[in-house]
């Protein structure tokens, strides 16, 4: 038997089943929060800090994932003030001056509001999301990719660096893996770097709807948990 | 030694204790810690043993081998008692002297004594020291008085009393009580209220409880959990007991880093000889309470001094920090409440229950209770690890304890706090060692390690050091953190080799916010610190790189060349012969002069010649 | 390699998967880095997906996955020894043996190595070297100190 705890995101009285999270709740209710690593039915693990909201806690505002928030009875939630859009717009204009190869990280760095890019670009294959690895870990539980080393060495990789026999072959880790998906004008080799920004018309009928879901092409892009 | 099977017992071991070494006056007091261990003082006490045999007195003076005294520069250091006279810099063909004129003879060994550098004049016993004096040594002075590999010195001093007392007379909630009115608060950096937490863990629900030491002090520069653990980990251990028996846990572990063999050694035979004694396991002393203790070493990961991490690793994976929306003192070590605190905390939990929170916070300012320890380093005259009252100032820790600045340089700033902290002029050293006082002028106390520096330090090449620091040790899960510190660190190394520009300090600033309020953990949350400190007192360091091209220090190896001063160079040929580049061309007893094109700046020259003959231009 | 040599530091340790830190360290002291085929006995032995071991040894500084020089020249970089000049003894040991950190000279005699702090900060820059310390480094005396064991090296094989 579902418990229901009811909450306030964005001044609005949600009910929402114990056990869950604020991110979950908001994507079923059509509040847009902008995410990466979350997947829906795999662990959250709060890594990409894109679907962070404030928390208001004790009288002062707490940034937080809210793929790793449960709720609570009375938890007050707000996903899109100023400081959280330009948060959030600073950290994916990080990921895509990492990896622009990519339609999924271009379209949610401009769901996210990046409109320049700061920083010299460079042609990263991976993003560490971790999608791959926890579908590997848990959905076939086949565990034959994971993290290996540290910091900025941090990758993924087989044991040893070669594919085991364990590796079931089921490509889940390919079709989740935001970097598969090829930039609209086609990928973007070295020296051709640049922040696509071609959903302008996406982007403008995002603005005018800030914190609600449009059913755009830009969450289409990046497997947004409503489309899944 | 059979098993104290009540508190009567362990008062009766005690006093008999102290009546046996009643009649041994003479004591010899060598430190072995890992300090003087490098100065060689393993050679100086096989020399004095043999020496005492040798003299038929083996059984005549006592030698006792202790701990860190935390003068380490002045190692290997000796005290005779009676008298406290101390003697620095020993070495193995002293020990026939310190025998026969100090210990038999009462009379001083004139060049072993410590000279002080402001006055010139020897100093003989420890107290005149001028750098001990202005300290408040509360938990370093027990030190001199253990060898840590001996429980019977532990107990002569009045070891495990506090935790008699505690067993025997208090409730957990009295316990809690006690430490909340102390008003300790963490000494690992956080500052967290010791009391608020075990309050929180005692109430969390659950039978199974944790406690845990955590010994991975990670900040480079500081190594006062070293100097505890290995020079008195029985005083851990019984702070660790007491906090046990508050919030009821029955397990403990104490997590050491990797890079601490000495310590997990020291603190490995203290377990083994409290177990003996019967001072951990069941039915600790007859009280009914039951705890034990398991050593866990760290793997060579900065960041599993964070407490997730920490506990990451003791559960046997990588030291990857997670989310802490629910705190650890309810779901902590296997999802059990836990309680984490720092060496220096646990080893402030003794005296505090034997002597009453009134006396501990008697000490201090208002928000910051008790004394810290402080390990001070880099560029004056008295380095070392201290100990003072938490509210003097960092004048009072530079000049009277310090002994000011090494060579007549000027003193530029102090770092305070490690990669979390930051750095404070000179113009700030009113600032007391106080945990918001220094977290609101950008820096924080941290663990207490305080680096000065001079005007040969660069605060960018100082701001770029941490963030290279950081972004070596960060586990790398979260992207402020991972992106965030290279792009700091991609822009800061621009800076310090020239091609930084305005807009790019602007940037910096902008991505220093987002990382401090986006990261997963502590490490991250606290990467922009250095930099947002150098950026607010020193930024006409940043743009002399920026707009004048220019280092201020003369260390930012583009921005600088290295010229041959004709007036003091001899032509001895020294530096041709130490340049890896082969950039330096000169014949004997000619000047030497340093090609621009081969030279790299790496500065091996400038520290091999004896004659400062090499110039920063 | 045989199991039988991992035997006492698997002893006790069985099937105990939190245990992988404390056998991985016993295992890095008996063969100076983590070999594969230990690492796919720890999987069995203690019950730890194989993934998850080589994650964990590829985590930790402590861990080499390599092969390391008969002798190990540790560097303390920490901020104290810094501002005392310790990236020199850095450029001094990896220019006179040509190899970057983390990386075994040729002939298999050195590896160089950063360590982030040894806590004997009054005494930097400091130097660690098979077990022993050595304070106030100078590139000079480091020099010297590379020589030295260059030559007990040479010695070595020569009498081999």
């Amino acid at each position: 038997m579902l418990r229901y705890v009811t909450i306030k995101i964005d001044g609005a009285f949600i009910r929402a089943p114990r056990g869950t999270s604020v991110l979950d709740t908001a994507i079923e209710y059509g509040i847009c929060i902008p995410h990466l690593c979350h997947v829906s039915g795999l662990t959250e693990i709060g890594a990409c800090r894109l679907c962070i909201v404030e928390h208001e806690v004790a009288g002062r505002a707490r940034v937080t994932t809210s793929c790793t928030l449960s709720v609570q009875e009375g938890m007050v939630v707000w996903t899109n003030t100023d400081k959280i859009k330009r948060l959030r717009r600073n950290i994916a204009e990080l990921l895509v001056a990492q990896a622009p190869n990519s339609r999924a990280i271009q379209d949610v760095a401009l769901r996210c509001g990046v409109r320049e890019v700061r920083y010299p670009f460079r042609n990263q294959d991976c993003v560490l999301c971790g999608r791959c690895v926890r579908a590997c870990a848990e959905i076939w539980q086949a565990r034959a990719i994971g993290f290996v080393g540290r910091g900025k060495e941090r990758r993924v990789d087989y044991p040893f660096g070669r594919r085991p026999d364990f590796c079931k072959q089921c490509n889940y880790c390919v079709q989740l893996c935001p970097m598969t998906i090829t930039p609209c004008e086609g990928p973007m080799k070295n020296g051709e770097e640049r922040l696509c920004g071609n959903c302008e018309s996406q982007l403008m009928a995002a603005e005018e709807n800030p914190d609600g879901c449009i059913w755009c092409q830009l969450g289409e892009g990046f497997q947004c948990g409503r489309y899944v | 030694m059979p098993e104290l099977g009540s508190f009567i017992d362990l008062e009766a071991l005690r006093e008999r204790i102290v009546r046996e070494r009643e009649p041994l006056r003479n004591t010899l007091i060598i430190c072995g810690g890992t300090g003087c261990q490098a100065s060689r003082s393993r050679a100086v006490i096989e020399a004095v043993r043999e020496e005492l045999v040798r003299q038929g007195l083996q059984d005549g003076v006592r030698l006792r081998v202790t701990g860190c005294h935390g003068f380490c520069e002045q190692g290997p250091i000796a005290v005779v008692e009676p008298g406290r006279t101390f003697y620095c810099h020993v070495r193995p063909e002293d020990a026939a002297d310190i025998v026969s004129e100090t210990i038999l003879q009462g009379r001083v060994v004139e060049r072993l004594l410590y000279t002080d550098p402001v006055t010139g004049g020897k100093v003989r016993t420890e107290p005149e020291i001028p750098f001990y004096m202005a300290q408040d040594r509360q938990l370093l002075s027990q030190n001199r008085l253990v060898d840590p590999c001996v429980i019977d010195d532990y107990l002569a001093i009045g070891g495990y009393s506090a935790l008699a007392r505690v067993l025997a007379g208090m409730s957990r909630e009295d316990v809690i009580r006690e430490i909340q009115s102390s008003g300790l608060r963490g000494r690992g950096g956080g500052g967290f209220p010791t009391g608020r937490k075990w309050a929180e863990c005692h109430e969390a629900p659950g039978d199974e409880k944790y406690v845990i030491c955590n010994a991975d002090e990670g900040d480079p520069g500081a190594y006062m959990d070293r100097c505890l653990l290995e020079g008195n980990p029985h005083l851990v251990l019984e702070g660790m007991m007491i906090g046990a028996y508050a919030v009821g846990a029955h397990q403990g572990y104490v997590y050491v880093r990797n890079e601490y063999p000495l310590a997990v050694d020291h603190v490995r035979t203290a377990v083994r000889q409290a177990r003996e004694l019967g001072l951990l396991g069941p039915n600790i002393l007859g009280s009914g309470f039951s705890f034990d203790v398991q050593i866990s070493r760290g793997g060579g990961a900065f960041v599993c001094g964070e407490s997730t991490a920490l506990m990451a690793s003791l559960e046997g994976k990588a030291g990857e920090p997670r989310p802490k929306d629910i705190h650890t003192v309810v779901d902590g070590l296997w999802h059990k409440p836990t309680v984490l605190n720092n060496v220096e905390t646990w080893a402030n939990v003794p005296s505090i229950a034997l002597q009453g929170a009134a006396w501990f916070s008697a000490k201090g300012s208002p928000g910051s209770k008790g004394t810290k320890i402080l390990a001070l380093t880099g560029r004056i005259k008295n380095t070392g690890l201290i100990e003072v009252a938490m509210g003097t100032p960092l004048r009072t820790v530079v000049h009277d304890i310090g002994g000011g600045a090494l060579n007549g340089k000027a003193i530029k700033a102090v770092q305070t706090g490690g990669p979390s902290g930051g750095c404070l002029p000179v113009d700030r050293f009113d600032l007391p060692v106080d945990f918001d006082a220094l977290a609101q002028a950008g820096s924080m106390v941290g663990s207490g390690g305080i680096v000065v520096m001079d005007e040969e330090t660069c605060m960018v090449d100082v701001a770029k050091y941490f963030l290279a620091f950081l972004q070596d040790e960060s586990c790398g899960k979260c992207v402020p953190c991972r992106l965030g510190i290279d792009r700091m660190l991609e822009i800061v190394t621009d800076i310090t080799e020239g091609r930084g520009t305005l807009e790019q300090v602007e940037l910096l600033e902008d991505l220093a916010d987002t990382v401090g309020q986006t990261a997963l953990c502590g490490l991250g949350k606290t990467a922009a610190n250095p930099v947002l400190s150098t950026l607010r007192y020193f930024r006409e360091e940043y743009e002399a790189h920026i707009t004048e091209n220019r280092c201020p220090a003369g260390v930012c190896q583009a921005l600088i060349t290295y010229v041959v001063d004709p007036e003091k160079c001899t032509g001895c040929g020294v530096c041709l012969r130490a340049c890896p580049h082969g950039a330096i061309r000169g014949d004997k007893k000619q000047i030497h002069e340093i090609d621009a094109l081969l030279c790299q700046r790496c500065g091996i020259c400038r520290s091999e010649c004896k004659f400062q003959a090499i110039r920063v231009h | 390699m045989p199991s039988p040599t991992l035997d006492p530091i698997l002893e006790g340790r069985r099937s105990q998967p939190h245990q992988l830190i404390e056998v991985l360290q016993d295992v890095q002291s008996l063969y100076g880095y983590i070999p594969e085929e230990a690492m796919r006995c720890v999987s069995t032995e203690l019950g730890v997906p194989l993934m998850e071991v080589y994650r964990v040894a590829s985590f930790y500084k402590a861990f080499s996955l390599k092969p390391r020089g008969k002798n190990v020249i540790t560097m303390c970089q920490g901020t104290a020894c810094h501002v005392r000049g310790a990236k020199l003894l850095l450029n001094q040991a990896t220019g006179q043996l040509g190899v970057e950190p983390g990386e075994m000279t040729p002939d298999g005699l050195f590896t160089v190595q950063r360590v982030n702090c040894l806590g004997a900060c009054a005494l930097g820059p400091v130097v660690t070297e098979n077990g022993s310390y050595y304070h106030h480094m100078t590139p000079g005396r480091l020099r010297g100190l590379i020589e030295s064991l260059r030559h007990e090296g040479v010695e070595e094989t020569a009498h081999a």
